[in-house]
């Protein structure tokens, strides 16, 4: 591609948050799976490019608290390798492992992966799981919302023009709670066909803690409070998850696509919910 | 513009449109061929390269983002006429049909054999996970990767 | 043998692993235009008129076509249909309407962008049920002018009509105890070389062209150009760089005549590589079938009758479909002694991008309907199956369907084999919500056809020179042709060099298709070196005072005198004399056309059969055990057994090399891979929509099993094996999932959704 088009490697959020908001076709880079697929495609065509590949600020897993910061520039790869998101948080970690490939997730970020907010990427339905909330930085500073306030619609979110992500945080999980992402796709590395995310924690054989999202089934993570509500306290039987697996089909709103029928998606939710639950009582993925 | 980075330990000042990637300037500014473009969105795996020694994709890589990296190409993993230990497997275990997906998968075994000196077949098939061949079935490339894995044990 | 039989390394090995390899991409010429195609964004439409000069003006832009500038020719292999660039209509989404060479890509694909079309919209016809319709819209008015090879029976939107009776299947039904019928349906699958189609093209001062493309064929290249540019043949010299995969896809033309009409509009070398979407949309791919098909049994499992029909969709120009239509009804009847059989079809023209050859060639297809079948009536009758297919095979010196004696035939070997290898396994082992299952199929595939040649030269040194004109897409035919010329003059292997295929040098050689290389090009350089070894002798005669007769070749590039050793002279001397003293350089040359005829018309009728000689005949058996996740439908291939007879395995590593690869490809036909049309417009042209087999998708395990029962007249024995791997999978796949979970799918791919909707109306 030749094309004159600007580039800007700024070290401060500051910097670069300034320069997208001096340039309405300015895009940020992050770690370009996603940007540069879609300049390869011709389907976006950037002013200037700001990278934030320097940017300190954006980087690494901190624990703060009992939960943790994500910088927006951390690959999926830190993210999956990170053994210290576990119990509940696993559940990120588990989403961030079965992203495309390796050599992908040498490359992707969690930041630049949920500005995209692809319905079928694997990590909106953990982070909603997790109730994470996104940090996100413009020109006129700072401010956070939930990970289900951040997913709008079809590839939008609550970014306005010129703002970024500029962390991930992940909120301190009950004592005990165990997470898990569970995605069925057509072959190893695709986007999800459907997917699960679970957090949950049992106090003896009673549940004392159950978040659940849907991905793959809709324009935004599926989650109903009231499926949690209703199966908090019992101990999570068979039927009562089916049940709850069936109003969450029902609240979805999936589509014909070429991995398959919304019919299908709909029909197999309270399944691959039995397999996350069981999955995340169990500890986890293997 | 211009950006520096190390292709095969060797410096190199690019002067390139922010919009070239580095598969792009590989190929076209330093003649670097072996890198291959398959789909250029990332999927099929021919475009890999390692960048600071982790397999990545040339083809979603820009060359203006990758300034003081040390990028690795296929031509660069043989030392003169002794072949890594990967490629060498490849050629003992005929595993090689057209050729097209190879350096992408030499690579990535290369970086993966560096991180996991004796892989077990899973980790081979999720290393390789990210590189798709239509001609070998996968089989004797993943023998190849425990046979150099194996050879480079007993170095 | 110290050549054929051994696990070789390819020749250009050191260069494939070490990123020297120069496949279409990496060429260049000086002065060098890049170029790019305009697709049609219709199914159906008439041009009426085109609007190039906005893009001609645009800075870097040296020329922009359209079908009124390049004449009338049409090209197409078995009906002439097909212009390089859409003349006066378009026939579906994605046909070339007009291109662009510019400096550079960018510039070209901003030039497709300014050109106008005016269109008028046609109504599509996209399906083949649509366009057989009485009152369907016409594709190709013209179809009866066409030229045509042989007896299409073409009609409206009818491209050819074939069928092939033997025997009486009223009567044979008769007398069945058991009779299953059913209806199949399989998908358009791409071939997804990693490599996109591409070609590079310059024109000299003479107007001659040069043309490098990625092909399995530098002479249908050589044609395709000509006929539809209107040049002679003798104009036009046809190279391949290394190709990254062919499959099919690379056997009839793809960029070529637009290349080269771009670089004859520029007198410029002129290079135009297809982007992977343009690969999918524009290119070629697997012909879905619709197949009825019954077959019919005595209570002993001896299998009686068989009736097949099929109905083809052959997208927007000929192709290869009548002879892939024809192949497989040929092969319809498996390779058993079913005494009845009628198979009939037809293909359609629709507004889709043709449908051409693609490994299997039509076999797969009717062999998933044929396989289903002998495994359904082994369930009713209780039978094993593979004692069903044991007993109902093919034995040596029996007739194919249709009359061909096939003396070559190792199938009850390779169910043997596959039997012990399988072991009596049974499903078990299965996690709870898992179900497993192991199926069987059994097939064969021929190799051969059509015409090709082999030049051996003796150097003037001693070593040998091989020019056959076959192009190794990777499938390792130069290998495989050296190890032949090398064990027939008993040379070690680094004095034989393959030339690279030239239309300008080369022997005329049909192409890399019809896993035909290595029995029918291995044939002509065995004939080739048969008759160098004859003026060796002869020539060595002269200088050993002794008789020809008296000699013998020895290893090493040695010609001696029988029983005495040490009386011998060199190759290198004989060649030294040859060139310089008497007789004249050495060059053994034989060529020939396959010339086994199919049809024994005392046995069988035929009518549009689109060829006469097809081939000799390989076979495999083939088991796969499956995977079922009760629920959600997902389904795995966990383990796969492949016993192939090969005739005689010239390089065990890549015998098995196309097995385990046929196999993956077999698979992801099976289970993933569909083409999925949202009206005329193809809905997943990328691989992120369209999915193929990763490593974490093949199985664990695949094991090959090489027999060898030896082809007569094949080279030392040998006989194909680069497309049956890929043959007996979807069936091997379908029973399998049968056995886990008493489901039976008769459509592809086995979807998850589509096994989840079986197992919950089972």
């Amino acid at each position: 591609m030749t094309r004159a088009m600007g580039f800007h490697a700024p070290v401060t959020l500051d910097e670069a948050t300034a320069l997208l908001a001096a340039d309405a076709d300015a895009r940020c880079l992050a770690g370009g799976a996603t940007l540069v697929a879609m300049m390869n495609a011709g389907l976006v065509e950037p002013s200037t490019l700001v990278s934030l590949r320097h940017i300190d600020a954006l980087r690494g897993i901190e624990p703060v608290g009992d939960g943790f910061r994500i910088g927006a520039m951390t690959t999926h790869r830190e993210t999956a390798s990170d053994a210290r998101l576990d119990g509940g948080h696993a559940a990120v970690r588990e989403a961030a492992a079965v992203i495309a490939n390796p050599a992908v997730r040498n490359m992707g970020t969690m930041g630049g992966s949920i500005a995209f907010a692809d319905p079928a990427a694997d990590y909106p339905p953990a982070l909603v799981a997790i109730e994470a909330e996104i940090e996100i930085a413009g020109a006129d500073g700072r401010r956070r919302v939930t990970a289900a306030d951040f997913f709008t619609d079809w590839y939008e979110t609550a970014l306005a023009p010129g703002e970024i992500v500029a962390a991930i945080h992940l909120p301190a999980m009950p004592a005990g709670a165990r997470g898990t992402y569970h995605k069925l796709a057509r072959v190893a590395g695709d986007f999800a066909t459907a997917s699960v995310a679970v957090v949950l924690a049992m106090a003896g054989d009673s549940c004392c803690h159950l978040r659940i999202a849907i991905g793959g089934c809709g324009p935004t993570p599926v989650r109903l409070a009231e499926v949690e509500t209703r199966l908090i306290g019992g101990e999570l039987d068979a039927p009562a998850v089916r049940e709850a697996g069936e109003m969450l089909a029902r609240a979805a709103d999936p589509v014909d696509d070429a991995r398959a029928s919304a019919d299908y998606r709909r029909l197999v939710i309270p399944r691959l919910l039995a397999r996350a639950i069981e999955r995340a009582r169990a500890g986890g993925a293997s | 513009m211009t950006v520096t980075f190390a292709v095969n330990e060797v410096e190199r000042v690019i002067e390139a449109d922010p919009s070239e990637t580095l598969l792009e300037v590989l190929r076209e500014r330093l003649g670097l061929l072996g890198a291959k473009r398959g789909c250029n969105q990332g999927v099929s795996g021919a475009c890999t390269v390692l960048i600071d020694g982790r397999p990545m994709r040339g083809c979603l890589s820009l060359a203006m983002n990758c300034a003081g990296r040390a990028i690795t190409t296929i031509e660069g993993l043989a030392q003169g006429d002794t072949l890594a230990p990967i490629q060498q497997a490849l050629v003992e275990t005929g595993a090689v049909q057209c050729g097209f997906c190879i350096p992408g998968v030499a690579l990535t075994a290369h970086a993966l054999l560096a991180t996991n000196p004796d892989p077990s077949m899973d980790d081979v098939r999720e290393g390789l996970a990210g590189n798709l061949c239509r001609c070998s079935g996968y089989v004797k490339l993943i023998d190849a990767v425990r046979r150099a894995a194996t050879a480079r044990g007993q170095r | 043998m110290t050549a054929v039989g051994v696990r070789l390394p390819r020749l250009e090995i050191r260069e494939k692993v070490t990123g020297r390899a120069r496949y279409i991409a990496d060429l260049s010429r000086p002065g060098m235009l890049h170029g790019a195609i305009l697709g049609s964004p219709h199914p159906h439409a008439r041009i009426l008129g085109y609007d190039t000069a906005r893009a001609a003006a645009l800075p870097g832009v040296h020329a922009v076509i359209t079908g009124v500038d390049i004449g009338e020719g049409l090209m197409g292999a078995f009906i002439k249909d097909e212009p390089a660039l859409a003349r006066g209509k378009v026939r579906y989404v994605g046909e070339a309407v007009a291109a662009v060479a510019a400096a550079d890509e960018a510039t070209a694909r901003a030039a497709l962008r300014l050109i106008r079309v005016d269109y008028e919209e046609l109504p599509a016809v996209l399906t083949p049920e649509d366009a057989l319709a009485p009152d369907a819209a016409i594709i190709h008015e013209g179809l009866a002018d066409y030229f045509k090879v042989f007896d299409a029976q073409c009609d409206g939107n009818q491209m050819s009509r074939t069928e092939i009776v033997e025997g009486d299947v009223a009567a044979g039904f008769a007398e069945c105890d058991v009779v299953v019928e059913g209806t199949f349906e399989t998908q358009a699958q791409n071939h997804l070389a990693i490599e996109p189609c591409g070609a590079l093209a310059e024109v000299d001062e003479a107007g001659r062209v040069t043309l490098w493309s990625a092909n399995q064929s530098v002479f249908r290249v050589q044609a395709n150009v000509c006929e539809s540019l209107g040049l002679s043949m003798s104009r036009l010299r046809s190279m391949t760089p290394r190709v990254g995969g062919g499959f099919g896809n690379k056997m009839e033309a793809h960029v070529q005549p637009i290349t080269v009409a771009l670089a004859l509009a520029t007198r410029r070398p002129v290079k135009l590589i297809l982007s992977r979407i343009e690969d999918f949309e524009m290119i070629r791919a697997r012909h879905p079938y619709k197949i009825r098909m019954r077959t019919g049994a005595r209570r002993d499992g001896t299998l009686l009758a068989r009736e097949v029909d099929v109905l083809v969709d052959g997208g927007a120009y000929g192709d290869d479909s009548p002879g892939v239509l024809g192949y497989s009804l040929l092969m319809a009847r498996g390779p058993y002694t079913i005494p009845h059989m009628k198979a009939s079809g037809r293909v359609a023209y629709t507004n889709k991008l043709r449908f051409g050859a693609y490994r299997g060639f039509g076999n797969p297809q009717t062999c998933f309907a044929g396989e289903t079948q002998i495994d359904e009536i082994a369930t009713r009758l209780g039978l094993d199956p593979i004692e069903i297919r044991i007993r109902n095979a093919m034995r040596p010196g029996d007739a194919w369907f249709g009359g061909q004696k096939v003396l070559s035939n190792g199938l009850v070997t390779c169910l043997e084999k596959l039997r012990d290898a399988v072991g009596r396994e049974h499903g078990g082992d299965a996690a709870p919500g898992k179900r497993r299952g192991i199926g069987i199929a059994a097939c064969a595939h021929i190799s051969g056809l059509l015409a090709t040649g082999a030049i051996v030269r003796l150097l003037e040194d001693g070593t040998v020179m091989l020019n056959t004109g076959a192009v190794d897409i990777g499938q390792g035919s130069d290998t495989a042709l050296a190890q032949i010329c090398a064990e027939a003059l008993k040379l070690p292997i680094d004095r034989v060099a393959v030339a690279v295929p030239d239309t300008d040098g080369s022997p005329y050689n049909w192409g890399t298709t019809a896993s035909r290389v290595t029995y029918t090009t291995g044939r002509a350089v065995v004939a080739a070196c048969d008759e160098v070894e004859r003026r060796v002798k002869e020539r060595a005669a002269a200088l050993l005072e002794c008789d020809a007769g008296d000699l013998e070749l020895r290893p090493g590039g040695l010609v001696g005198i029988k029983g005495v050793p040490g009386m011998e002279i060199s190759f290198q001397v004989v060649s030294a004399v040859s060139h310089w003293r008497e007789g004249g350089p050495i060059v053994g040359a034989n060529t020939f056309v396959f010339d086994q005829a199919t049809i024994d018309p005392k046995r069988a009728a035929a009518t549009g059969l689109p060829f006469g000689r097809i081939g000799v005949y390989s076979f495999c058996a083939v088991a796969t055990e499956v995977e079922i996740d009760e629920a959600t439908g997902e389904t795995r291939v966990t383990r796969a057994w492949e016993a192939v007879d090969v005739g005689r395995a010239i390089n065990p590593a890549m015998v098995e090399g196309q097995i385990e690869g046929g196999f993956v490809q077999g698979q992801g036909y099976a289970l993933t891979e569909e083409m999925l049309w949202d009206g005329g417009r193809l809905a997943n042209p990328s691989l992120m929509d369209y999915k193929a087999p990763g490593p974490l998708d093949s199985p664990r395990e695949i094991s090959t099993i090489i027999v060898e029962d030896p082809q007569p007249e094949g080279p030392f024995g040998a006989k194909g094996v680069g497309e049956i791997g890929l043959v007996g999978v979807p069936a091997a796949i379908t029973n399998a999932v049968a056995d886990a979970a008493g489901i039976r799918l008769r459509r592809l791919p086995l979807t998850p959704e589509r096994v989840l909707g079986a197992l919950l109306e089972r």
